[in-house]
């Protein structure tokens, strides 16, 4: 019985040794991102409704062990129902809300070092306030 | 100590409260320029769009730059979207330009600097920044105020009228601006693109899913729609 038992772990290290060594040489890691995009599913009379998951797929190859793990790393809302105003409100309303505020000309900040805005061009910086501020500060 | 110089077709201001801005920043704008320029005949992008350069032939960053390109069109459902434009990157290669800027300013060992690229800012340590008024050029509609900001604005008001829906090319309606804040400028300015192009009935609630990213839009109605944790100051 144990000279049985001896003779089949023996046979296993022979089986297993070659693979150990093999899996030194080969280790390696393969990650791919996949979009999986379900249907177009209709929510009820509302319109249509589409997800697309972004899904990272890394596979782990050791020898001749695979080990894959999926990991969800984006979810996408391509399509969903904003056809009519009142769907875009429950739309917006679905969402964290949003704040709701009065566009206004707030008072100037002196602490303000940086102005951000849609993109000035050469010619337009020279008249900035950016510019204005840099003369004023000398930061 | 601040620099202002003009590269890529704009003004680019590098502020540094801890030392000197050092020339590596202006050097690594001139090569992006070089590479990334649609106005240079023999800039990579520019030997790519003419079909004289096979994208697999590109250089790494170029590669770089296409790839992300290619997931922010996924990310933004098409409304970013590089071959509306016959394949113009310039979109992306601003913003990402001044991420790689920032990292240059790191490894010089720099903790409070910001660089603003023609409206578009990234900050390391704490600032308080202005966000332009969409119709008072001279004036501030809100003030942004945080550590690590990346911020950036697109609106009609930038060179003319010259973002379009890709999926209708047909300018926004309804839509002053959008400000995206987050952790890099590449994103932010691609996403701001985006939502600006999808008009105020999408825009909005498009902003609000973002995960991570943080916008405020102006409708031309005048009410300004900010996600809860906009960094207003």
């Amino acid at each position: 019985m144990r000279k049985r038992l001896i003779g089949a772990l023996a046979g296993l290290v022979a089986l297993v040794l070659p693979t150990v060594n093999a899996a030194a040489a080969t280790a390696k890691t393969i990650v791919t991102t996949k979009r999986v995009t379900g249907p177009q599913a209709v929510a009820d009379r509302w319109g249509y409704v589409e997800v697309i998951l972004v899904v990272k797929k890394t596979t782990r190859i050791v020898g001749t062990h695979k080990k894959v793990t999926r990991k969800i790393t984006n979810v996408l809302v391509p399509i969903y129902p904003n056809h009519t105003d009142r769907s875009v409100f429950i739309n917006q309303q679905a969402v964290p809300l949003l704040t709701n505020e009065v566009l206004t000309m707030t008072q100037f900040n002196p602490n303000i070092e940086f102005v951000g805005g849609a993109t000035a061009t050469s010619g337009a910086f020279a008249q900035s306030l950016q510019a204005a501020i840099l003369q004023a500060k000398k930061i | 100590m601040h620099r202002v110089e003009h590269v890529m077709g704009m003004p680019i201001v590098v502020a540094v409260r801890d030392g000197d801005v050092p020339d590596a920043v202006f050097d690594w704008f001139r090569h992006v320029d070089a590479t990334f320029s649609t106005f240079k005949e023999e800039s990579e992008i520019s030997r790519l769009r003419r079909g004289e350069l096979a994208r697999a032939d590109a250089s790494d960053e170029v590669q770089q730059v296409l790839a992300r390109c290619d997931e922010l069109r996924e990310e933004t459902s098409g409304f970013f979207d590089i071959d509306a434009v016959d394949g113009d990157p310039s979109g992306f290669v601003k913003g990402w330009a001044v991420d790689e800027a920032a990292a240059i300013l790191d490894r010089a060992g720099m903790t409070e600097y910001g660089v603003n690229a023609g409206g578009d800012i990234r900050t390391r340590g704490h600032w308080t920044i202005g966000i332009q008024h969409p119709l008072e050029p001279q004036s501030i509609a809100k003030v942004v105020e945080g550590d690590d900001l990346a911020v950036a604005t697109s609106g009609a008001y930038e060179r003319g009228d010259h973002v379009r829906d890709p999926h209708t090319d047909e300018a926004p309606s309804g839509i002053l601006s959008v400000t995206i804040t987050g952790p890099d400028l590449g994103t932010v300015d691609a996403y701001a693109t985006a939502a600006f192009a999808m008009g105020a009935r999408r825009a909005p609630g498009w902003t609000a899913r973002l995960r991570g990213y943080e916008a405020m839009t102006i409708l031309s109605d005048g009410r300004v729609l900010s996600t809860p944790n906009f960094p207003s100051a």
